[in-house]
Order: C-alpha cells, then sequence, then structure tokens
C-alpha cells in the first residue's frame, strides 16, 4: 500500500524544545528524527513499498513522487525549508490529486501526516474548514474521504495535553472520521524530546508498517515467506452482514490446477522468498509448467500463486487473493470439492495433458446461452414470426426448423398468455398454404394445415393442448407410394 | 448485526383478475410483408397483447437479467392472484429458473374475463407473499445451523413487487394496511416455528399497469414508511414498453445493477455479407465494475448518456477489435456476470456468441483527452459471460525483484522438472457434491492429505538425492506414496527392489553427484550404499501406512548390500540369498537367516566405524560433506529390523533420532554450499556455463 508522508513545514514547526536545558531542538528536527527512523524501517522491511514525500504550509509542495528509493526521501528530509501558516485542506486536496494522478482511486494509500498541532488560524485554518462543511457547494467540497481507500496516521510533536488545551484534538479526530475512520491519531508520550518521538513513530511502525511473514506450506515442504504488500483485512459484504477478515500467517497450498483459465483476481501481493527455496523450486516449476498453485489463506480464504515477469529477465512469485468465499471463481466450483485427480477413474486432464476438467459449467444456462423468447419489443416478435414463415415456405425441406421455430413461439405464447398471437399466426399459416405455387411439394399443404390447426387448438386453452412441455410434431405424410 | 438484504428474497404477486385480460392496446404488426409478396394479400390484422401478456413477459425479463446476474442467492417466489392465490414456484434452488416459471404460467394460462370479478382480488396474492417471506430459504437455513454464533443474525427481509390495475389511491392505501395487517399476524406464527421466521422488513413495489390512450387513476409514490416493517412506493405505468423499462429500471434499482454500452461493434449486415456495420450493445452488470468512474465523477463526463426518464444512465465503451491468438494475463481487479439488456437481437446475440466461443474481447473508454485507456474486457468463463475491470492506472506491484536475489535464489539445481510433475499428480478436479467419501473428509482435504504423502520424502535439488534420478527407481517410488498398495504395485516394488539388486551386482554406475568434489567421487559400491539409504528412508516414511507399504521396507532391508569386507561371504551365498528373499515366509529358513544377520550386523557396525574414520582421515579423495549425509542416516538404518513383525518400540525411537539427525545435518550441507566461499567461486563458474547444466546427472524419464 503506498504512503503518502505529508509533513508540516509551517512557522510553528520550528518552535524550540529544551532538552534538559542542553541543547535546542526544533519540533521540525524531531519530526524530521522520526520520519527517518520510519523510512529506515522501510527501507530494511518494506522496500517494496512506494512512499512520495510531501511539504504543506499555505501551500503545498510534492518533494518526492512516489519511489521505493528511501534515500531520496531522507535526503528531502535533510532540505527542509521553513514556510508560513498552516493551511491543511488544501494540502489533503493536494493529497488527493498527487495519489490519484499516481494509482487512479481503487488503490488503497495510508497518508501519515506530521504536524505540531497548531492547525492554523481563520481562514484555511482546519478549524474553519470543519466548521464550514456543510455550508458548500460541490465545486468547493472538503476533499475527504478520498475516493480510494484510506488510512489516515496523524502524528503530532506534541503531547495529549498540549493539544487539549485547544480543540485541536477535537479538529483532528473529526479528520480521522471523515476520513473514513480507519487509522489512529498518534501524541507525544511525556515531554518532547528524541526519545519519545521515536517511541511514537515506534508505534505507527508496529501499527501500519510491520512487515507480513508468513509460511508457506505443500505437505512437508515449507517455506517461510515476506508478503508485499501487506494483505489487508477484507470486509465480506454479500448477503452476509460486514465481517472482517483478516489472512492467517499459515497459509496452506491446496493444490495446482492449468493457469488457462484464470485471470488476476482482486489484490495480488508479491511474495519475496526470504529463508529456505521452496520458493524458488515451487516457483521455477510454475514458471516452466505454465500452472498456478491454489493457496488456502484462512477459513474459505483461497488465493493463487503462480510466476510473474515483468520482463524477461526477472520474474518472481505472486499471489492473488480471490474474494473471501467458498466459490471464489464460479468456474472452479466450490474450492472444498476440488479433489486429488488420482481419485478419479480416468484423468480429467486427459493422459497427454489435452483435456481439462475446468471450467465448471453452470448448471442452469444464461439466458444468453439459451434460444430465450423475449417479445418486450415489437421487432422480437416479428422476427420470430417471420422465421416461421420463412420456413413455411421451403416445406417439406425445412420441416424440422419450421417445427421447432413453431414450437418456440408456442411455448413463449403459452406461458405469456398471448393466445391471440396463436390464432394469429394460425391464419398466417392458413393464409401460406393457400398461397403455395404449383410446384409445391404436396406435404408442404399438410403440415401448413397441420400446423395452424394444432396451433388453434392451443389457443383455446384447453390443457390437452395448451401444455407447456407439449411440442407440435410434424404430420406423418408418406409419399413415397 | 443482521445478516441478509431485502434483495435476497423478492415476491412477484401478478393479478390475474378478469380485467387483467384487456388489451394494452398497443398493437404489434406481426405480418410484415415483403414487398414482392404483398401484391394482393391481406395482411394479418395486428394483434396486441394484454395487459396480463405485459404483466407476465416484464416479470419475466426481470427475473432473467436477475438471474443472469446473480445466479444464486437472490430468490423469486412468483404468485398469482384471482379468486385465490396460485403459487407457481417455492424458494428453493431447483426452482429458481425462467423455464420453471414460464411452464407454471402456462398450467396458469391468461385471465378469465368471465370470472366474477367480485370474487377476484390482488389480496389473495399478497396475503400469500406475506406468508411466502416467512418461510425460510435454504440458505437461511444453511446458515442458521451452520453458524450458531451468528444465528441470530440470520435476518429475514423482502421485497414484493405488485403488478396490479388497482382502482384508485384509496385502494392502494387499503392494500398497504391489508399487508401491515398480514405481516404482524404471521410474525406472531413465524415465532413459534422451525420453518418459518418473522419478517423484519418488507418493501412494497406496487406497481399500476393501465392501458395507452386511458387516464391513469393512481398516482405516483416515491418510497416511504407505513411502519418500522413495511415501506411502500407505487409506480403507476401504461402497459407496453414503458412497463418493460419501468421493470427494467427497478431491477437495476433493487439488484445495485449498472448499465455498459458497447459501442462500435463491427457486424456483417444480414443482407450484404461483405460490407459490415457497426452497432451497439447494452449490458447490466454490478455497478461495481464501474467504481472507477462513479468515485471520478467521470460518469457525468465523457461516454455517459442519460436517457428516456432520466433515472437510466449507461456507460459507453468501445470494442477493440480482439488480435488473434493473444493469451494475456491482465491485471484485473473484478470480474462481474452479466445480462445483455436485449438478449435476443441480432447484435446482442452476435456478440455474446463470439464470446461465448472462448474469445475476449477489450474495451476501451473514450476519453475528452483522446489518449486511449482500455479499462475493462470481455470475457466467458464456463458459459457465463464475465465484464472484467482492469486496472488502468500504475500498480504498486511493478518492478517486483527477481526471485533469485532472494534466499535459496542462487542454488541452480533444483528438481525443478520432478516438481513439474510432482505438480501434475497433484492436480485438482471438481468432485460432485454428492459422491461421499468413506473417510468423511472433504475432496479439498483429500488433496492435502495427497499432498502431505507425496512430499514426506521429497528432496529439492538433484545433488541431494540420488534415487530420484534414477530411472529404475520409478515404478517404486511412484507407488510408495499411495494411501493404499494392490497386490500388483507390492511386487512392482519388489521387482524394483531386485532389479537394483541386480544393478549392483552388476556394478551399474549410478548418478551419483560429484558436484563440488574433486576427484571421482565415492567408489560404486559405496554409491550403492548410498542409494540404498536413500531408498530405504524414502519407503520408511510410508511403512506404518498399511501392511503392504511394510513389506516394501521390510524387502529393502533384505535385498541391500551387505557392507563391503562381506562381500566375499555374499558372494558365496549369493545363491541362497537369492532364494530365501523369494521365500521369506519359510520359517526354518528365516530362523537360520537370523542368526547370520545378526552376526552380519555386528560386524557392520564394527565395520562402519572403521570406514568413518578412515574417510576422515583419506583426505584427498574423501567425499565431500554431501555424501557424508547419507551415510550419517546409514548407520542407524542397518539395525536389527531385518526381524519380521510389528516395529519395536527401540527401532521406533532410532528412526526418529535418525530422521531429525538427517536433518540437522542436511541443514549443515544447505550451509556450506551458499555460504562457503570456495563454493560459492565453483558454482559462479557453473553459472556461466548454463544453469540447464545441472540437471544432465539426472536420467531422462
Amino acid at each position: 500500500m503506498p504512503t503518502v508522508v505529508l509533513m508540516d513545514v509551517s512557522l510553528s514547526m520550528t518552535r524550540p524544545v529544551s532538552l534538559d536545558g542542553i541543547e535546542e531542538f526544533q519540533r521540525k528536527n524531531l519530526a524530521v528524527h522520526g520520519l527517518n527512523m520510519l523510512f529506515e524501517h522501510m527501507a530494511s522491511n518494506y522496500r517494496l513499498e512506494f512512499t512520495a514525500l510531501m511539504a504543506f504550509s499555505s501551500l503545498w509542495e510534492l518533494l518526492v513522487p512516489f519511489t521505493r528509493d528511501y534515500n531520496a526521501l531522507q535526503e528531502a528530509l535533510s532540505n527542509l525549508e521553513d514556510y508560513d501558516k498552516t493551511c491543511l485542506e488544501l494540502a489533503l486536496q493536494g493529497v488527493s490529486s498527487v495519489v490519484q494522478q499516481e494509482w487512479g482511486n481503487g488503490c488503497p494509500c495510508q497518508v501519515v501526516l506530521v504536524t505540531d498541532g497548531s492547525l492554523g488560524i481563520g481562514k484555511g485554518s482546519l478549524r474553519h474548514s470543519l466548521q464550514t462543511l456543510k455550508h458548500r457547494g460541490d465545486d468547493k467540497k472538503f476533499p475527504l474521504p478520498y475516493p480510494f481507500p484510506t488510512k489516515m496516521f496523524i502524528l503530532c510533536i506534541a503531547n495529549a495535553e498540549e493539544l487539549q488545551m485547544t480543540d485541536a484534538m477535537e479538529n483532528l479526530e473529526e479528520l480521522l472520521r471523515l476520513s473514513g475512520g480507519d487509522g489512529q491519531i498518534f501524541t507525544v508520550d511525556g515531554p518532547l524530546c528524541m526519545k519519545s518521538v521515536q517511541a511514537m513513530f515506534g508505534m505507527l511502525i508496529d501499527r501500519a508498517y510491520s512487515p507480513f511473514h508468513a509460511v508457506l506450506h505443500c505437505g512437508n515442504l515449507s517455506s517461510d515467506v515476506q508478503v508485499f504488500p501487506r494483505p489487508e483485512p477484507v470486509v465480506v459484504d454479500e448477503e452476509v452482514e460486514p465481517i472482517p477478515r483478516a489472512v492467517s500467517t499459515e497459509v496452506d497450498e491446496v493444490g495446482t490446477g492449468a493457469t488457462d483459465e484464470l485471470e488476476e483476481e482482486p489484490s495480488a501481493s508479491q511474495m519475496a522468498g526470504k529463508s529456505p527455496n521452496f520458493c524458488v523450486l515451487l516457483h521455477g516449476s510454475l514458471k516452466v509448467e505454465g500452472m498456478v498453485a491454489l493457496v488456502q489463506l484462512g477459513p474459505e480464504w483461497f488465493g493463487m500463486l503462480y510466476s510473474q515477469a515483468d520482463s524477461k529477465k526477472k520474474s518472481n512469485l505472486m499471489m492473488s487473493l480471490f474474494e473471501p468465499g467458498s466459490d471464489p471463481l464460479p468456474w472452479l466450483g466450490k474450492i472444498s470439492h476440488l479433489g486429488p485427480v488420482s481419485e478419479a477413474a480416468e484423468n480429467p486432464y486427459g493422459e497427454d495433458d489435452s483435456k481439462s476438467p475446468f471450467p465448471v459449467q453452470p448448471q442452469v444456462k444464461r439466458s444468453y446461452a439459451q434460444n430465450v423468447t423475449v417479445w418486450i419489443k415489437a421487432s422480437g416478435l416479428q422476427t420470430d414470426v417471420q422465421k416461421i414463415l420463412r420456413n413455411a415456405r421451403k416445406l417439406p425441406d425445412k420441416t424440422q426448423t419450421f417445427y421447432k421455430e413453431l414450437n418456440r413461439l408456442r411455448k413463449a405464447a403459452l406461458a405469456f398468455g398471448f393466445w391471440e398471437l396463436l390464432k394469429g399466426v394460425a391464419e398466417l399459416l392458413e393464409r401460406e398454404c393457400t398461397m403455395l405455387p404449383d410446384s409445391a411439394h404436396p406435404d408442404a399443404a399438410f403440415q401448413l394445415s397441420h400446423a395452424a390447426h394444432q396451433l388453434k387448438l392451443a389457443s383455446s386453452g384447453d390443457s390437452q393442448y395448451a401444455a407447456f412441455d407439449h411440442n407440435i410434431v410434424p404430420m406423418h405424410t408418406d409419399f413415397s407410394s | 448485526m443482521k445478516m441478509f438484504s431485502v434483495a435476497h428474497k423478492t415476491v412477484f404477486v401478478v393479478d390475474h383478475c378478469p380485467y387483467m385480460a384487456e388489451s394494452s392496446r398497443q398493437q404489434v404488426e406481426c405480418d410484415v410483408l415483403t414487398k414482392s409478396r404483398a401484391q394482393g394479400v391481406i395482411p394479418l390484422a395486428p394483434v396486441s397483447k394484454s395487459l396480463w401478456t405485459c404483466a407476465v413477459e416484464c416479470s419475466m425479463e426481470y427475473c432473467r437479467i436477475l438471474f443472469d446476474v446473480y445466479p444464486k442467492d437472490k430468490l423469486v417466489n412468483y404468485i398469482v392472484s384471482d379468486s385465490e392465490f396460485h403459487i407457481l414456484n417455492t424458494w428453493r434452488r431447483e426452482d429458481q429458473s425462467t423455464h420453471e416459471l414460464m411452464s407454471a404460467l402456462a398450467a396458469v394460462g391468461p385471465p378469465n374475463p368471465r370470472e366474477d370479478p367480485e370474487c377476484c382480488s390482488i389480496l389473495h396474492g399478497l396475503v400469500a407473499a406475506v406468508e411466502a417471506l416467512c418461510k425460510i430459504t435454504e440458505l437461511q437455513h444453511e446458515k442458521r445451523t451452520a453458524l450458531m454464533d451468528t444465528a441470530e443474525r440470520v435476518a429475514n427481509r423482502g421485497r414484493i413487487i405488485c403488478l396490479t390495475n388497482a382502482k384508485s389511491d384509496t385502494h392502494v392505501r387499503m392494500l398497504e394496511d391489508c399487508i401491515q395487517e398480514t405481516i404482524s399476524e404471521q410474525n406472531k406464527l413465524a415465532a413459534g416455528s422451525d420453518r418459518l421466521m418473522a419478517i423484519q422488513q418488507c418493501d412494497l413495489v406496487l406497481v399500476h399497469i393501465y392501458p395507452q390512450g386511458e387516464e391513469t387513476l393512481v398516482s405516483d409514490r416515491p418510497k416511504k414508511e407505513i411502519s418500522p416493517l413495511l415501506t411502500s412506493e407505487v409506480h403507476s405505468v401504461r402497459a407496453g414498453r414503458h412497463l418493460a423499462s419501468k421493470l427494467n429500471i427497478l431491477v437495476q434499482q433493487h439488484f445495485d445493477l449498472a448499465s455498459t454500452t458497447i459501442t462500435n461493434i463491427p457486424m456483417k449486415e444480414e443482407q450484404h455479407a461483405n460490407t459490415s456495420a457497426n452497432y451497439d450493445v447494452e449490458l447490466l452488470h454490478h455497478r461495481d465494475a464501474h467504481i472507477e468512474f462513479f468515485k471520478s465523477g467521470d460518469l457525468h463526463m465523457a461516454g455517459t448518456s442519460t436517457r428516456e426518464n432520466g433515472v437510466k444512465e449507461t456507460m459507453t465503451l468501445k470494442w477493440c477489435t480482439p488480435r488473434t491468438n493473444s493469451i494475456e494475463l491482465h491485471y484485473c481487479t473484478g470480474a462481474y456476470r452479466i445480462s445483455p439488456t436485449d438478449v435476443n437481437s441480432r447484435p446482442s446475440s452476435c456478440l455474446t456468441n463470439f464470446l461465448l466461443n472462448g474469445r475476449s474481447v477489450l474495451l476501451e473508454q473514450p476519453r475528452k483527452s483522446g489518449s486511449k485507456v482500455i479499462s475493462h474486457m470481455l470475457s466467458s468463463h464456463g458459459g457465463e459471460i464475465f465484464l472484467h475491470v482492469l486496472n488502468s492506472n500504475r500498480s504498486t506491484l511493478e518492478d517486483p525483484p527477481s526471485i533469485s536475489e532472494g534466499c535459496g535464489g542462487r542454488v541452480t539445481d533444483y528438481r525443478i522438472t520432478d516438481f513439474g510433475e510432482f505438480m501434475r499428480d497433484n492436480r485438482l478436479t471438481p468432485v460432485a457434491e454428492s459422491s461421499h467419501d468413506p473417510s468423511g473428509k472433504l475432496p479439498v482435504e483429500r488433496a492435502k492429505g495427497q499432498l502431505e504423502r507425496y512430499t514426506r520424502y521429497w528432496p529439492m535439488i538433484i545433488s541431494q538425492t540420488t534415487i530420484f534420478n534414477m530411472q529404475a527407481v520409478v515404478p517404486l517410488a511412484n507407488l510408495i506414496v499411495k494411501e493404499l498398495l494392490t497386490e500388483e504395485d507390492l511386487l512392482t516394488c519388489q521387482k524394483t527392489i531386485y532389479n537394483l539388486v541386480d544393478m549392483e551386482r552388476k556394478s551399474d554406475p549410478l548418478p551419483i553427484s560429484t558436484v563440488g568434489s574433486r576427484g571421482k567421487g565415492p567408489k560404486r559400491d559405496e554409491q550403492y550404499r548410498i542409494m540404498w539409504n536413500e531408498l530405504e528412508t524414502l519407503v520408511k516414511t510410508h511403512a506404518g501406512a498399511t501392511d503392504r507399504h511394510q513389506r516394501v521396507l521390510d524387502c529393502i532391508i533384505a535385498c541391500r548390500s551387505k557392507p563391503p569386507e562381506e562381500e566375499e561371504r555374499k558372494k558365496r551365498g549369493r545363491k541362497r540369498e537369492d532364494r530365501e528373499d523369494r521365500t521369506e515366509k519359510n520359517g526354518s529358513k528365516e530362523a537360520e537367516d537370523k542368526s547370520w544377520q545378526e552376526s552380519e550386523r555386528l560386524k557392520g557396525l564394527l565395520e562402519k566405524e572403521d570406514q568413518e574414520s578412515e574417510v576422515i582421515k583419506d583426505s584427498p579423495d574423501s567425499p565431500e560433506p554431501l555424501i557424508k549425509k547419507p551415510r550419517l542416516i546409514s548407520e542407524d538404518v542397518q539395525p536389527p529390523e531385518r526381524a519380521k513383525g510389528p516395529a519395536t518400540l527401540l527401532s521406533m525411537w532410532t528412526n526418529r533420532i535418525t530422521v531429525a539427525n538427517s536433518r540437522k545435518h542436511q541443514e549443515f550441507f544447505g550451509r556450506a554450499s551458499s555460504v562457503n566461499s570456495k563454493f560459492e567461486l565453483y558454482q559462479h563458474l557453473k553459472e556461466e556455463n548454463g544453469i540447464d547444466t545441472h540437471e544432465n546427472g539426472k536420467a531422462a524419464r
């Protein structure tokens, strides 16, 4: 999950902090110290995540666009300059556009706001922004909540007591609530000093930047893995009221399936082999065979492992998570009902791998895969009637098609209670009968009048002739003698 | 916290009273005469649908779309009302198809205009609808019984869609009151039943249908709360296409659907096969497929249009002619089932058939700036078409490091091909839910069980194994992992072992890895000892499974080579030994054999120690650590297990220790091979020669 660090560089951040009277620091120095610690942590444990650095006062500036280069981020921190007053709303707007430009609005993002808790005065202050929240036009909406899923972490280079003296804490809580509520406000515990700020950033790291270690099992083979980005708990909302689900750290490989029927699904996470070698072996074989491995991440939560290459040289083991549930990909059927091929009487993949038991076909075909009859539009009805007439003129060659189309129309007319149509088509067939050319086969006349008669009987509603499952069969004629 | 929304249960109540037999007065010309035939023919008078026909076909269309997009767990119960109610289906899953409903509707037939209107009322149906909502569905039942902790969260909500011809607003109010009353009555009843549930929320959608050209007697009314349990809304609609578009809008609202119009679909003209024109096809699907547009507010910009009454919007996406034979794995963030709005129109069926035949279509999002952005893909899986959402932005997964940069990435002799074969053996296949396994285990559990058996002894790199590099061992290695062995399997295993004995006698070379060792590697008899040890390790992990597995192990122990100093004696006794192996069960010979074995064993152990120290002294030619490892196992492998009968506690214990020890030593090799600087240098050279050469030691299979 990418992170935007939003650093307050307003004048108030330069307020001095006395440390036992020995050395003088500015709040900014403490903040930079804390952020350096965060960046160092990420460089060693989270190096595949993207981070951007923004500074703000009354204006905002993107100092480092999204990068995995943590040196660049630390370098930018060391060159921070001091500016004027705090204007958070503009900066939050800036975060929104920077994130959406880079990742669109589907990618979850973490915002780390580092401030001293003096949130400006008058117009442009957070207080003012929040007070005017409800009196805004559509063009001047407050940027929160963001269109992308957000985790907002607010780190105050101030202690809670200090913030509660003003309404700063209240305003920050309101801000967190507006962002969607997923996040936390951190304050310095005790007097401001390097140590206490370190402790605060340490809490942020534990909360949001702890690496995700897991064990991948395949029978007795196993490997420790680290997953990037960290799989986040998912809230399921189908028939079931939202229940959050978290990925369990014991990942079970269930078995393998052929790749050609799978797409990458919801979120993809990357696994980097950390200790033994099973991952490398698995990756190599998946790549060579063009297969994917099914993994179980928790109760009724599955995903797949496969080799992903972004260039010819580099490839790695990727894990895609499916939506939690017992049958995340309908064309695989229920995962719990996937069994080993060895149990099957005949290898469903064929002896030469030419077949596949997938995709699993649904029991009932979708409407577009069956020949459904819809007469909502007049053209639908006209087409069906014309089809019958076209075939009627080619009797007896088209006897089968003629009766097939006739029965389809008959069924629909009976279901819709549209008896008038049955009578109408019967009349049309009788007319066709009278218009048959002399050259016509004698069977044509017999079939047409037979069909017309049967339709009329059906339109009477007589249960003997109007049964839905009954089909009009061609009249048996014999002109061979 | 509750489960199950109102969308779980929908009851259609359709008026079947005599006035519904009235004509909708919308006429359909179904006798379209072609010019050449027009002369002298009197065309058939246009037909017109009754109010009933209009109601039925529009409700069927609603169900068709619903079942296409949600094939399960969004259920419909269809009720028809005249002088009594007729319930056409149940909540059961097998009853949820338009075919079932059409069949039942055909049995009901159109309303009888001669029936006494005084006896007929929509009320019968509405009361039955409330009763139906109280009935528990299969899913509700499953959730209630499966999850005790969530049992109380299983809610019972539903929607009643009533298609009728009401007399007035007062009449509508009377119907609402009646439903409210029935709900309270039924809820009391439900409290005392297992198969019934009290209704917690009911949404009534009353659609008043009146013929074209008439004024409506009922006014439209937005959703309002009648009671905490009941909300009601009234739609007053003309029969015919107005009703059709109303129900189309309702199905979208009720099930969170959105519309996408695929534009610019090239299609051959029916009349002129050589020309093609561009067509549009509208599809409905879950609105999450548009989530990107909704969020960014793009929906009101390019590519969207508002139609008819301003309620319905569609997103336009442009067809991109697919490149042939391109199987690409796209970065897809979601897949949603679709249903064409106009299912049997020619453009729709052309598109759906194209997709059902296995082709995919990429869809382009029209942008004001003119830049091309592929945002969606249409593709089918197992006879169902899905609209796939593709990520069109930068991905956070870009530029991943190579797996070779990670741990174990520098090891180059992984058994890639063997593991590929292993994966093929462990592939999954759907098992019918009805098939019951005697073990009571789910198929997926059995698949995991198989993985466990197949991996009990599975060296990951070629230089760690001898037996898996030998074609001769394959039959046994493939069979021993099975849960059960047939008598024939056992025989095959034994044959494999005899074959190995034969190879040893002929001193056939073994594919022992010499990676990292200078010189020729171990001597021939030493090679066989390594091989036998490894084979024994493999079979031991399975010996406990069945008696036949154990007999395979017994056979190995009985046949495996004797320590070198016994070679002479072995030669002398070869014939006798062979005989013995084949007549293992022969008691008298066995007793004789045992004493012989005992002395053999003791000598063997003594000899072992000698050899061990000798190896260490003999530095230039000494085998490298890799080969030392299996020998460690052999120390314990020799023991008194030759005796028949179940394993003793001692042998089990020593086995355990052996396995534990061998693991530790294996790790030592791994460490040595990846960290030792000299070793590293050697591998580096190898790598330059190409990775594939490392598999050369392995016999082709």
